[in-house]
């Protein structure tokens, strides 16, 4: 009841039909929804890429801890980003899932995981959430939105939890900025409009900008101020103070929170990059994440750098299984989602950005197995993915093609 | 009204002596263009045997066709040549098109350096926006053009977001207790605390101590607990007064401290803020910062920096910055109510209206007309409504007004009011808006009399520093100079201040000029150059002492001298490794002789890589043999091959350095690469267009000096093209040429034609 009355006193009664299913997935709706992994130091690939293509024959030990998956999964190999060009260090990473980075262009920089969200965020709080596990440092942005801006990665799991379900403390205040926003909009509306009736041709197309832009935050702040009106989901799950050291702890409570982001309708498309940087190790382990996958071919390193990559892998998995047993509407979680696991290098050790492996895990799948795609672009991967959201582009970052993901 | 029926009349006037013109051009089309752009062929995907009014419309096509039948460009060479008078006067006809038709001048917006200074002259307040309102996108030209800059949602709600970020600040509710903050060793912290790092940095006794050993680590940081690793976080906005006690060993010259904003245990989140210049012998420094919550400080020892990452194994020996105490002071107010307080709200009670015309003409210095006016007073009704208090509803119609286009976009009629003229006058010499002198100047209508005494006094003003700023970053893409490399590998000691003193050489030049009374020819060749301590022993001159520019005169075996002999630019046109003669050959088209370079846009172009080929010259060569390229890189190449003796960051060579990156061997990792370094011979002969000869930096700075005229007139473009926030077109060529000549006169003075520039009547058109 107060939603209706405050939205009918904002003036908008039109938005209302449609709003008014918003927040809650109907029992006979199936949404589309993608989960995107980033591993940035990417997996040790002679254990993890079949050494044939076709129906998967033996799987590679790290493969296997996808095992409970993987008559929906395909392996793509070999993949290159042709973007990659002048980079030093860790650098070219950030072009990860836009297949295409030069750091003197902004253009073209949008990332896989948020032109899907352009598609598919519409009816969500959230529009996508990125999770970055790890400090997020300069060369850890890998989502990029249609502007080629970056967008906010969360590192902290105690704030993603508390941004999906807990009462925001600044909610009153909040909703009195959205309030004086939307006054602020009608204010400036009224006079660009003003304005333009005095502006010859030329002045009146720019004055257009202004005003589309207006109508579209608008839109924006209605929609900030719809959801800031809702209360938020409820889930029983608790989050602790935990170390942060451990694959279990923080890329197990990420995925979880990412997994419970979905099932309760928050968002349609999550993205997590797995940590890199700071000390991400097991307690048995000697010798962090990063300097692992610098294992100089040296079989000692290899061996440890190997226990944190099927960790992660496995915690994959059974984030994978979870969300088999989670309804959401009429079909399970994992019907309806889409989930891309790809690596940010070929291989960390020499810093190789050609190379790349992908994973793709969809319900929908009709034949399994490994792809070797030589030297074509990461993108017709993408563009692959876009189209399977609707998506009617026939080009993403620098592809040539698109690969045909569920066939 | 009236300005409307005499252009009516105009184009009235002029349709008849457009139509004597047909035919004649016409027949010159057919006779010397249309083999080749006309029904058979249509090379260059250009037709001229369309109407001659239809041609006479297309004012790019008509601008590209003067610009190349004058420059003898058209007809080809092979093909029969029309008789100069033939080609005299279709260029006369033509020209006379173009003049009739007024470059189109599109509604601007604030760019973001304007709106930052803006800020800072109308409130006192010395704003950063960085991560408030998005940087502004320059493809060519400047950030003022209205034609390319950017609106968007993502820009307006920027917009909405800064407004509301200034007014909180501008108008709080309550004073801000200052409060002071001691730190010394016991507080002090390193990338020794921090997990991963470790080694560059170190405590010592009552010092904590920053070396260059791991350029990427080294960090001083603080915490108000000795005990832990939190770090100090700035509490709220305001003026933060830093002194520090510190400073250098092993050292003997002037050290330079870096000050960064953000955390210090993971120092690739940091933002330079300052730099602070140490003289030696330094005991420490005192500084006032203007900084937000949530900010955290850092140190940084920047001189000691190597670009890139360090691979020195062995214990550090070069200069160290020992730093022993800090006391942060802040934030600082001088007086309360502050001085943007009471210029926003002068009297205790205002109505809405009053408030709202008071603000908007605060903003603008020109009134909210009526018919804008409602809906903001419509807010501070509310406000008032409401109960809220008198600087809460200055606030609400602050943010509406900072986010309305009557802020946000420059207002030109088509022939500029005084006041507009004001603006434009400001926002070339000062990027800000002018203040009450120069508005006065406008309204009495002296200014558009002459403007001489004005533009004297702005260029005296320390504001005239943002034009300097701004015009040469720009023009010279100064902020361009560290995009690439260069590689520690290749190109050891190499240092970060070094790098950063070739970035601010042009801008030096150009300053120099601007307060000296200066020839423009200087930025050609000249007899001098611009240098501080490190650049001088960069370029290996007479030592120099300390961090600010000073002219040196050059020893006379010296090749340097002029813009094209800077570091700054040869390394920017350079990538990693490799010289790119293309991009240097094309900067200074496109930058001294302001020509319009694009690479053809159906064209995938692949720069020949001459880092791989012996056949250097070959490669590039092929251009000039494709008959869709040789137009353009017949006048490219040679410029840029003159300039091959000189490496990727500007130092003289006698011959290249082909560099191999070899893959990492199976025991190895990234960090152990081996590069393999092949030499080849340099061979930098080429003959541009008109026959001349360029073979290296001496002979091209003498066939550039011959060019004088159409560079400085290309320069002179480029500061009316800043001036008018748009491109020059052939419309603009009498306000050129009478600069240009105005300026003869007076040793083409840098000074004098910034003069002429603003006295010209083309200054008050839209």
């Amino acid at each position: 009841m107060k939603r209706r009355t405050f939205l009918k006193g904002a003036g908008v009664a039109l938005l209302l039909p449609r709003m008014e299913s918003l927040g809650q997935v109907s029992e006979t709706d199936s949404p589309r929804r993608l989960l995107t992994i980033v591993n940035h130091l990417s997996f040790y690939q002679p254990e993890l890429i079949p050494k044939a293509d076709g129906a998967f024959e033996k799987t590679p030990p790290l493969l296997g801890e996808l095992s409970d998956h993987l008559d929906h999964l395909k392996v793509f190999s070999g993949m290159d980003n042709p973007a990659v060009q002048n980079g030093f260090g860790h650098t070219p990473c950030v072009g990860i899932l836009s297949g295409y980075f030069n750091k003197l262009h902004r253009r073209n920089r949008l990332s896989i995981d948020q032109a899907v969200a352009d598609l598919i965020g519409d009816d969500t709080r959230f529009k996508s959430l990125v999770f970055q596990a790890g400090e997020n440092l300069n060369f850890s942005q890998i989502s990029w939105d249609k502007h080629g801006l970056p967008v906010k990665q969360i590192d902290s799991p105690r704030r993603i939890f508390n941004l999906l379900f807990q009462v925001d403390e600044n909610e009153k205040a909040q909703q009195q900025v959205l309030a004086e926003d939307r006054s602020i909009l009608d204010a400036v509306l009224a006079q660009a409009r003003s304005m333009e009736k005095r502006l010859n041709a030329t002045d009146r197309a720019k004055m257009d900008e202004y005003l589309t832009s207006v109508r579209e935050v608008e839109q924006t702040v209605k929609r900030r101020a719809y959801w800031a009106d809702r209360t938020r989901p409820h889930v029983n799950y608790e989050i602790e103070d935990f170390d942060r050291k451990s694959v279990d702890e923080y890329v197990g409570t990420l995925l979880d929170l990412a997994v419970l982001a979905l099932e309760t309708d928050s968002t349609r498309a999550v993205t997590v990059q797995i940590p890199f940087w700071e000390g991400f190790k097991e307690p048995d382990l000697s010798g962090n994440y990063h300097d692992l996958s610098h294992h100089g071919q040296k079989p000692e390193k290899i061996e440890k750098l190997l226990m944190l990559e099927h960790a992660i892998l496995r915690r994959i998995n059974a984030s994978l299984s979870t969300m088999k047993e989670r309804t959401v509407g009429n079909s399970s979680l994992f019907d309806q989602t889409t989930t891309l696991i790809t690596a940010s290098m070929g291989s960390a050790n020499s810093h190789n950005f050609d190379d790349l492996p992908a994973l793709v895990i969809d319900g929908r799948m009709k034949t399994t197995g490994h792809w070797r795609k030589k030297e074509a672009p990461m993108s017709n991967l993408y563009l692959g993915l876009l189209q399977l959201f609707g998506a009617e582009h026939d080009r993403f970052g620098e592809s040539t093609g698109a690969f045909e993901v569920l066939s | 009204m009236m300005r409307l029926l005499c252009a009516m009349l105009l184009v009235g006037f002029l349709l008849p002596s457009t139509l004597r013109a047909e035919p004649k051009l016409k027949q010159f089309f057919i006779r010397n263009c249309v083999d080749c752009h006309g029904p058979e062929r249509q090379k260059g995907k250009v037709r001229l045997d369309k109407p001659v009014d239809a041609l006479l419309a297309d004012y790019e096509l008509l601008e590209t066709i003067v610009a190349l039948i004058e420059a003898g460009e058209m007809p080809p060479e092979e093909a029969p040549q029309p008789t100069t008078e033939a080609v005299a006067e279709v260029v006369q006809l033509l020209q006379k098109q173009i003049l009739t038709q007024r470059p189109v001048n599109p509604l601007k917006r604030l760019t973001r350096a304007e709106y930052t200074n803006t800020m800072r002259d109308l409130f006192g307040v010395d704003f950063d926006f960085t991560g408030l309102l998005p940087p502004d996108h320059v493809e060519r030209g400047f950030d003022k053009f209205g034609e390319t800059q950017l609106m968007s949602p993502h820009y307006l709600m920027a917009y909405l977001k800064t407004a509301r970020f200034i007014a909180q600040r501008v108008l709080p509710d309550v004073k801000p207790r200052t409060r002071t903050w001691e730190f010394d060793v016991r507080h002090f912290h390193g990338s020794k605390n921090f997990a991963t790092g470790g080694g560059g940095d170190y405590r010592d006794g009552d010092d904590y101590v920053l070396t260059g050993f791991r350029p990427y680590r080294s960090n001083l940081h603080f915490s108000i607990d000795p005990d832990s690793h939190d770090q100090f976080v700035i509490p709220a906005f305001g003026v933060y007064r830093l002194e520090v006690k510190a400073h250098s060993e092993k050292s003997n010259e002037g050290e330079i401290i870096g000050i960064n904003l953000g955390d210090g245990r993971h120092p690739t989140s940091f933002r330079m803020i300052r730099r602070i210049p140490m003289k030696h012998g330094s005991k420490g420094f005192t500084t006032e910062l203007t900084l937000k919550a949530g900010d955290m400080l850092a140190f940084t020892f920047d001189s000691a920096r190597v670009p890139g990452r360090s691979l020195e194994k062995k214990p550090h020996k070069g200069p160290a910055m020992r730093f022993s105490r800090m006391k942060v002071t802040g934030p600082l107010t001088e007086q309360w109510p502050t001085a943007a307080m009471q210029a926003i709200l002068p009297k205790p009670n205002m109505k809405p209206r009053e408030l709202v015309d008071h603000i908007a003409l605060l903003l603008t210095q020109r009134p909210l007309l009526a018919e804008d006016r409602k809906a903001f007073v419509e807010i501070a009704r509310t406000q008032e409504k409401s109960g809220a208090s008198m600087t809460a509803t200055a606030r609400s119609v602050l943010i509406a007004l900072l986010t309305s286009p009557h802020f946000i976009y420059k207002s030109e009629s088509p022939e500029l009011t005084d006041v507009e003229r004001a603006h434009r006058l400001s926002y070339f010499l000062w990027n800000s808006a002018p203040d009450a002198d120069l508005l006065e100047a406008a309204r009495s209508g002296v200014l558009g009399e002459d403007p001489s005494a004005q533009v004297e006094r702005m260029l005296k003003d320390v504001r005239a520093a943002r034009f300097i700023d701004d015009f040469t970053r720009q023009w010279l893409q100064l902020d361009k100079v560290d995009d690439f490399g260069p590689d520690v590998r290749v190109f050891k000691n190499v240092r970060r201040m070094t790098v950063d003193s070739m970035e601010r050489e042009g801008r030096e030049l150009f300053r120099h000029l601007l307060e000296s009374n200066l020839s423009m020819e200087h930025f050609i060749d000249s007899d001098f150059v611009m240098v501080n301590d490190r650049l001088a022993r960069f370029y290996g001159l007479s030592a120099v002492d300390g961090d600010a520019f000073v002219p040196v005169k050059l020893p006379s075996e010296s090749e340097r001298g002029g813009l094209v002999a800077q570091a700054g630019f040869l390394k920017l046109t350079s990538t990693d490794f490799a010289t790119s003669p293309i991009q240097r050959g094309s900067w200074i088209l496109k930058n001294l002789y302001n020509e319009r370079i694009e690479p053809p846009a159906d064209v995938l172009i692949n720069e020949p890589d001459i880092r791989g080929t012996t056949t250097v010259r070959e490669a590039i060569l092929k251009h000039q043999q494709l008959e869709s390229c040789s137009r353009c890189h017949a006048k490219i190449d040679p410029l840029g091959f003159a300039l091959e003796y000189y490496d990727p960051v500007g130092r003289k060579r006698s011959e290249y350095r082909h560099v191999d990156e070899l893959p990492a061997e199976l025991e190895e990792t990234t960090f152990t690469k081996k590069l393999r370094i092949t030499t080849m011979p340099i061979e930098a002969t080429m003959t541009l267009p008109n026959g001349r000869e360029v073979r290296d930096l001496p002979s091209l700075k003498a066939a550039l000096m011959a060019d004088k005229e159409r560079i400085l007139k290309g320069i002179i473009g480029k500061l009316i093209s800043y001036a008018h926030g748009r491109e020059v077109t052939g419309a603009d060529r009498p306000h050129i040429d009478a600069v240009f000549a105005s300026i003869a006169q007076e040793d083409f003075s840098l000074r004098a034609a910034i003069h002429a520039i603003v006295a010209h009547p083309a200054f008050g058109r839209k």
